[in-house]
């Protein structure tokens, strides 16, 4: 239903997507993954139409997405931008209110369609509880699942996504996206949304598109398509890729290095290794290729893993 | 899809009283309409009227000659009575002139403080009153025509509010944008009202700084009805405003999200909010201390996230009327202008409230 055609968009000066094409499936959860600046965000922010591109075209469900009234488009397609703004004294119920926004008009302020659809949305994402709190007094968890319900109560088909687990603690980030995953099996919404957690994309996601320099490098099921090739393609980050204990989803543990640069590391990319690889603090054993240190890496990740 | 998924629970939506859906607000149902009313909102517009209407009738019974507050209502019934002449005739033109004034003053400050998104924002800060006053001084000090000055003053009221425009537009009008081009309009016109002040006969130049404060001594029915007719005109826009500030809180790209358009909404806004600030200086010069304080003390008497554009209007009104009534009699017979006298009332309380706001939040 979402694609992209000959997507070109960027910030002032500075493309970021050039000739972008994408097509994401109808009914499923697709994650988009890539290292920091490789333009994950910024095809978010175009496909909900945040961010007008320069050139091409989004689709939603074959229709040039400018082409439709801004309105119409809030009734199809919902929208979670990646730190929104909390307005000062408003109560859970309120804002995710604002959510029927689409549906309202200064004449027609409310109708019972609203209230339904703002007592389906708490209860979905569990803030029904916290109805009269005010938003600003809510911790980060809680805050997030109000912002969710508030697009829930669009009603929408599809749901996007920009980070909607930075900030949140372990426990918070597994409780938002397991009640993204339930939308998508118990309500049929298409779900799409940029994560940083590979491990959690990988677990998480039906369609998982991964991306580097504003290209798709590769897409598609993450058990298909995650490998420790493709990471060091897209993060330039040496890696094995193991079955999850838990899902049997693929699971990425980064190679041990020693507390040095990863050779396998792309050229392009030099900047980002170091911070990427410097987790072992052990002492200096030498670089690495990927798959000698398989025993080494899963003996640390049962320790370590996400998931667990 | 969409209908099936929301008729489920639509059976039992009929929004009841207490409903934290609503979050304190009733559906009011007429026809095809149904607005979203604040209980708490309704109650203080309630009380400002009172208090409105009781601070009309003191002002038409306070001054010499006295006229009882009996002899007042009964003049103002039609009954035809002795005190006529002073009712309708000396006091009735400029209380209605300030209670039209003050609800002007209070929509254009909720207006512009919501785009601003600052408490503090007011005609003054953003520069309209600086554009009315530059005209104005021009008028008053060229010898022009007494009729010309608030058409000119209005002229130049919107001349600043093009420039604002021109200045905030390219960032979309967003709120420090708007603030930064207003504050440097702003300064602009005042040091050119200055340079045409010190290049101008002095008597001329104590003209226009008695009009720069502010002043409906030996005004009435016609700027009165200047403003209200401006305020008339811009009635279904006004009713649009009431709804759209709901969601000058949401951040631009949540707004989209949901299917506005922030910055379209933004001009609308402002427009509107410039417009009224513009006739309303034009015709009574800058008593906006009103603008400033009564959009904030309604936001606080009706416990809101953001002023109420309706009861701010009253509160606007009230205070000018108290302002212009304090102003004539507390030192009578020597006339202080509301101007002047909106300040004095309105900075103690601003600061009263603010002071008591820290207490509970903390």
């Amino acid at each position: 239903m979402l694609s992209t055609r000959d997507l070109v968009a960027g910030y002032d000066e500075r493309t970021v997507l050039d000739g972008l094409d994408l097509d994401l499936p109808t009914d499923a959860f697709t994650v988009i993954v890539g290292p920091n600046a490789c333009g994950k965000s910024t095809l978010l922010r175009t496909m909900a139409r945040l961010l007008t591109p320069r050139r091409g075209a989004v689709l939603l469900d074959g229709t040039a997405i400018r082409d439709l009234p801004t309105r119409e488009v809030a009734r199809r397609l919902g929208v979670l931008p990646q730190s929104p703004l909390v307005p000062e004294g408003v109560t859970v119920a309120d804002l995710v209110g604002r959510g029927r926004q689409p549906y309202q008009r200064w004449w027609r302020q409310w109708s019972s369609e609203d209230g339904a659809a703002v007592d389906e949305a708490m209860a979905l994402a569990d803030v029904t509880d916290l109805a009269d709190r005010p938003v600003d007094s809510l911790s980060g968890g809680q805050r997030q699942r109000v912002w969710i319900a508030m697009t829930l109560a669009q009603d929408t088909d599809a749901l996007l996504l920009d980070e909607p687990t930075t900030f949140l603690d372990l426990a918070h980030q597994v409780e938002v996206l397991d009640l993204l995953h339930r939308l998508r099996v118990e309500r049929g919404r298409t779900v799409v949304a940029v994560l940083h957690d590979l491990n959690q994309a990988a677990r998480y996601a039906d369609h998982l598109v991964a991306m580097r320099d504003g290209a798709v490098v590769a897409a598609g099921p993450p058990r298909e398509i995650l490998t420790a090739d493709l990471v060091r393609d897209v993060f330039g980050l040496a890696c094995v890729v193991v079955p999850c204990p838990v899902t049997g989803a693929p699971l990425v543990v980064p190679a041990y290095t020693g507390g040095t640069t990863s050779p396998a590391r792309p050229s392009t990319d030099a900047p980002a290794a170091a911070g990427a690889s410097h987790g072992a603090g052990n002492p200096v054993v030498g670089p690495r290729s990927g798959s000698p240190a398989v025993a080494d890496d899963l003996n640390s990740s049962k320790a370590s893993a996400p998931d667990a | 899809m969409t209908n099936t998924r929301v008729s489920t629970a639509a059976t039992a939506a009929s929004p009841a009283a207490g409903d934290a859906r609503l979050a304190g607000r009733s559906l009011l149902r007429l026809g095809p309409v149904s607005l979203l009313i604040r209980r708490r909102a309704v109650l203080v517009a309630v009380v400002l009227t009172v208090l409105l209407l009781l601070a009309v009738v003191l002002s038409l019974s306070l001054g010499t000659p006295y006229v009882a507050p009996a002899d007042v209502l009964r003049a103002l019934s039609g009954a035809g009575t002795p005190y006529d002449l002073v009712v309708f005739d000396l006091r009735l033109p400029r209380v209605v002139l300030a209670a039209v004034a003050g609800a002007a003053f209070g929509v254009a400050g909720t207006l512009i403080q919501s785009v601003a998104r600052n408490p503090l924002a007011s005609p003054d800060v953003i520069g309209i009153t600086q554009g009315a006053g530059l005209a104005a001084t021009i008028a008053l000090t060229s010898g022009m025509a007494a009729v010309l000055v608030a058409p000119t003053a209005l002229v130049g009221g919107l001349l600043a509010a093009v420039l604002l425009f021109a200045l905030g537009a390219r960032h979309g009008l967003a709120a420090q944008r708007f603030v930064l081009a207003g504050v440097a309009v702003a300064f602009a016109f005042r040091a050119l009202t200055e340079v045409v002040m010190l290049t101008a006969d002095p008597i001329d130049g104590l003209r226009a700084q008695i009009w720069l404060i502010g002043t409906l001594a030996g005004k009435g029915w016609t700027e009165a009805a200047w403003i209200a007719g401006t305020l008339l005109v811009l009635l279904p826009v006004l009713a649009w405003a009431g709804w759209a500030l709901n969601s000058t809180a949401l951040d631009d790209d949540t707004a989209r999200g949901v299917g506005l358009r922030p910055v379209a909404r933004r001009i609308g806004l402002a427009g509107t909010g410039v417009l009224v600030a513009a006739m309303v200086t034009a015709q009574v010069g800058a008593v906006d201390f009103v603008a400033l304080v009564a959009p904030q003390v309604a936001r606080r008497l009706v416990r809101a996230e953001r002023p109420p554009l309706v009861c701010a209007a009253l509160l606007g009104a009230l205070l000018l009327v108290l302002a212009d009534l304090a102003g004539r009699r507390l030192f009578a017979p020597t006339q202080l202008p509301a101007g002047v006298l909106t300040a004095a009332i309105g900075g103690p309380y601003l600061i009263f409230l603010l002071l008591r706001g820290r207490r509970r939040s903390s």
